[in-house]
């Protein structure tokens, strides 16, 4: 019984997104250790964790692993027995790593694509919100090509430059209903644009054997330009909503600071603790400006008002044997949400996750991880400024995830 | 050992998925009915109660009348079945009712009064009276005794159900034969709690006729009637929530056609105008009288006038003048709330109102602050699930194509309103209305 509502839980379709957009599944290692990394030498994906760490890796690596994500979020209306669950939709999130370098050398680069931000929320077309919001499949596709260079035997520094792809479409329901009294109204908002930032990290190792990693991931401001601005709406009123039109939007993906430990008690042992502070007080609005604007059709300004959050985190890793390595692991993330703010695109909470993992070496030169990693967004009560959307928001999340590495 | 921390490890995370299950589940209380017993609700009013919209009562609008939104969220309390007297699937139409054809080039709509399919049993004339327009009868479980039309003042004359076709559809008897008081006939049978939005009337009828067409019920009698009509209710017992009076100037049949306006459009013709004349009452006062003067911003044209009636030319001792132009001229009072009939007006909401709350306190009831509601919807809108409902006419959603009654999204907003006041006086949880599965005006 028990593992009957193991699979249903692991295959039922799903749904993303993660404290504010940030997704945060950048290696099934990491994953499996409590999302640790930024002072550890675990694989490639220290080309997100800690770009200052790459040329610390004493092999060269080629990896890719995806992390399906279930995003259950449930609200119950103030003053209601009603409750509302999102439907059931997969996200993606995907990391693939390059690391290369002369044997012994100083230096080596790396290329990393991932996706750390995004979000696939679908609460359907006739919930009590859904002039809030119908649907967001939000995603950011981060491209980083990577240098990092070892200074000293204790000491390596790098950097990445980041050009993010973006793209969003937003599904609203509009109060306007046909002649037949169908409430037919909705607006799609639907593009992709770019933006760019860049990352460095520092990574050293103490006497004490302790090593330390401090990186900077900066903002990237992506602009959406030109993207389809469609409304659904009765013929009396199409002169006010016109057809085509297009929309511009500017999203601030926050830059993200964070300082990492390793300790190694013995030699089966890893533990690692992550502390992130996320700059996520940049994120004021969600602003559309359409290209055509009429009376019935302004441009739109939610205000979002989020604040910096902070994440610790913490993992281990245990080698039992030479090919089998058991992670565990987990941490606490603050809410990058005020009061007053919460919305249905990420009704963010405070929330903790625990994760688990296991590493396994097929061959010398391959490895398989496996990960999973439970998140639950606290029950949070909110009557949303704006909106007027009052009720409590709950969410779980469910993120199986799995990885192949080949390194040399 | 290493299977050992294996299934361990394993255990942890079946046990956190089987501690969350899939997907999360909000625990909420259990509803409940507080000190109050819904167990037969009767709904006491006029047009606002018995669902009437865009101008007509028929069936779309019943059902969507707050006295049943609000009985269908008392069924999860312990709430009994709730009747209304329905129009039939085959005369849904009811009494006819105003349908939004489009607009007009410059944006002002186009509307159209539905015909057909009415529930128009006849006209009958009674004498000393007037015509009555009879409606087909209901028979079967009423619970919800909403006439359309009624007055407090009302209430107590027996006569009443053969001049009134709403309430004589409810009768047995056919007009002129019906003898039953409507306070009686609403009292017939047991209930158990009830609602009661009555004395509008006293006050519109007079308003939407511009002052012209009716007169207001006096502020004692009002009193009498109304504690008469609680006591009557309360007799057995049972509690209620009872509704004020809206201002009646919050409600966008005041609102939509302003002096402003007018000039502003006669101007364009001709610029030399400066402003309208109406003919006004000269003092605040039911025994004032009635002269020509210049509108201004604090007079009210009814959503009834026709614009385009500015400038035709009107006979007079003086030879054609255009009319609303000249003080020989003036619009008709039947149009203009003018400044004088407002404050009058007011005057008497406010003291029916007074009687409302005070009789209320008395017998302990709930009370709906009807007046206050919708004054601050008119003040500053209302935001509701991301929906920005003001007391615009059409483009706010929540008054009907008549200006006066309520949307579908208006009812059921109100719903809340009711149920909120409802359970804070009972200690009740009556669940809310999902106000967004409700439509606002209907568009082609």
């Amino acid at each position: 019984m028990r593992k009957l509502v193991l699979i249903i839980c692991l295959f039922s379709p799903i749904l993303a997104l993660a404290q504010g957009f940030q997704v945060n599944l950048g290696g099934q290692q990491q994953i499996g250790m409590g999302h640790t990394g930024t002072g550890l030498l675990q694989d490639g994906a220290s080309v997100f964790f800690n770009p200052g760490a790459v040329a610390m890796l004493s092999e060269n690596y080629v990896q890719a692993g995806v992390s399906p994500l279930l995003f259950k979020s449930d609200f119950n209306p103030l003053n209601t027995s009603t409750q509302y669950h999102t439907a059931d939709k997969v996200a993606y999130p995907f990391n693939a790593y390059v690391v290369w370098g002369p044997k012994a050398s100083f230096w080596k680069i790396g290329l990393g694509v991932y996706t750390p931000f995004g979000g696939l929320t679908d609460w359907g077309n006739t919930w009590q919100g859904k002039y809030v919001l119908e649907s967001l499949d939000l995603k950011a596709i981060y491209f980083q090509p990577t240098l990092s260079i070892k200074l000293t035997d204790y000491l390596s520094i790098g950097g990445g430059f980041v050009y993010n792809h973006g793209s969003v479409d937003l599904k609203q329901a509009l109060p306007l209903s046909d002649a037949s009294g169908q409430q037919t109204g909705q607006a799609e908002l639907k593009g992709s644009g770019k933006g760019y930032g860049w990352n460095a990290g520092v990574y050293f190792k103490t006497e004490s054997g302790v090593s330390v990693g401090i990186t900077h991931r900066s903002q990237v401001t992506t602009t959406i330009s030109d993207g389809n601005a469609l409304f659904t709406v009765p013929g009396s009123l199409q002169s006010s909503f016109p057809q085509p039109n297009t929309f511009n939007a500017t999203i601030p993906l926050p830059a993200t600071n964070s300082i990492g430990f390793g300790f190694y008690p013995t030699k089966k042992w890893t533990l690692a603790l992550d502390v992130n502070v996320v700059g996520w007080s940049v994120y004021k609005a969600l602003a559309f400006d359409y290209k055509s604007n009429t009376p019935s059709l302004q441009d739109s300004y939610f205000p979002r008002n989020y604040k910096d959050a902070v994440v610790l985190r913490g993992g281990a890793q245990y080698k039992s044997s030479n090919n089998l390595s058991l992670r565990f692991g987990g941490g606490y993330a603050s809410t990058a949400v005020n009061d007053g703010y919460v919305t249905p695109e990420a009704p963010d909470a405070n929330r903790f996750y625990v994760t688990g993992g296991i590493g396994y070496r097929l061959g010398q030169h391959l490895n398989v991880d496996a990960s999973f990693e439970y998140e639950h967004l606290m029950a949070r009560t909110q009557t949303n400024s704006q909106s007027q959307l009052a009720g409590t928001f709950e969410t779980n999340v469910y993120i199986p995830g799995l990885s192949l590495s080949y390194h040399w | 050992m290493k299977t050992k921390f294996l299934k361990q490890h394993l255990y942890i995370i079946a046990g956190l998925l089987l501690l969350g299950a899939c997907k999360p589940e909000i625990n909420t209380p259990k509803p409940s009915r507080g000190s109050a017993d819904f167990s037969r609700f009767i709904a006491v009013g006029n047009s606002l109660t018995a669902g009437y919209a865009d101008g007509g009562l028929y069936l779309a609008g019943q059902q969507v009348s707050f006295p049943n939104l609000i009985a269908n969220q008392m069924k999860l309390v312990g709430g009994g079945p709730f009747s209304q007297p329905l129009f039939s699937a085959d005369q849904a139409n009811g009494s006819g009712y105003l349908s939004l054809a489009g607009f007009n080039a410059d944006g002002t709509p186009i509307i159209k009064q539905v015909t057909t399919n009415l529930a128009i049993r006849g006209v009958i004339t009674i004498p000393g009276f007037g015509n009555a327009t009879l409606y087909t009868k209901y028979t079967g479980e009423i619970n919800n005794y909403g006439v359309p039309g009624i007055k407090l003042q009302q209430i107590l004359y027996a006569p009443y159900g053969n001049l009134n076709g709403y309430f004589e559809r409810m009768l047995p008897g056919n007009s002129p034969t019906n003898a039953t008081t409507y306070l009686d006939f609403v009292t017939a049978k047991p209930f158990t709690f009830f609602s009661s939005w009555l004395g509008d009337n006293d006050a519109l009828s007079y308003a939407t006729s511009g002052g012209a067409g009716d007169v207001l019920t006096d502020k004692t009698q009002f009193n009498q009637l109304y504690q008469a009509l609680i006591a009557r209710l309360t007799a057995g017992g049972q509690k209620g929530v009872v509704a004020t009076v809206p201002d009646v100037t919050s409600i966008p049949y005041f609102n939509t056609v302003t002096v402003g306006a007018i000039v502003a459009g006669v101007q364009k013709a001709n610029p030399a105008v400066t402003g309208i004349y109406i003919n006004a009452l000269t003092s605040a006062s039911t025994s004032g009288t009635y002269a020509p003067r210049i509108a201004t911003a604090k007079d009210l044209i009814l959503l009834s006038f026709s614009t385009s009636k500015i400038g035709q030319p009107v006979t007079t001792q003086l030879g054609p003048l255009p009319y609303g132009l000249t003080p020989l001229t003036p619009i008709d009072s039947q149009y203009v709330l003018d400044q004088n009939e407002v404050t009058l007006t007011e005057d008497y909401v406010s003291s029916y109102n007074q009687t409302i709350k005070s009789v209320a306190v008395k017998y302990g009831l709930a009370v709906f602050d009807a007046f206050a509601y919708l004054n601050q919807i008119k003040a500053q809108g209302i935001a509701v699930n991301g929906v920005n409902l003001t007391s615009n006419y059409i483009s706010g959603g929540l008054f009907s194509l008549d200006g006066v009654h309520l949307t579908p999204q208006g009812y059921a907003f109100i719903s809340n309103g009711i149920i909120g006041v409802i359970n804070a006086k009972y200690g009740s949880s009556i669940p809310f209305v999902n106000v967004a599965n409700y439509t606002g005006i209907k568009f082609p």
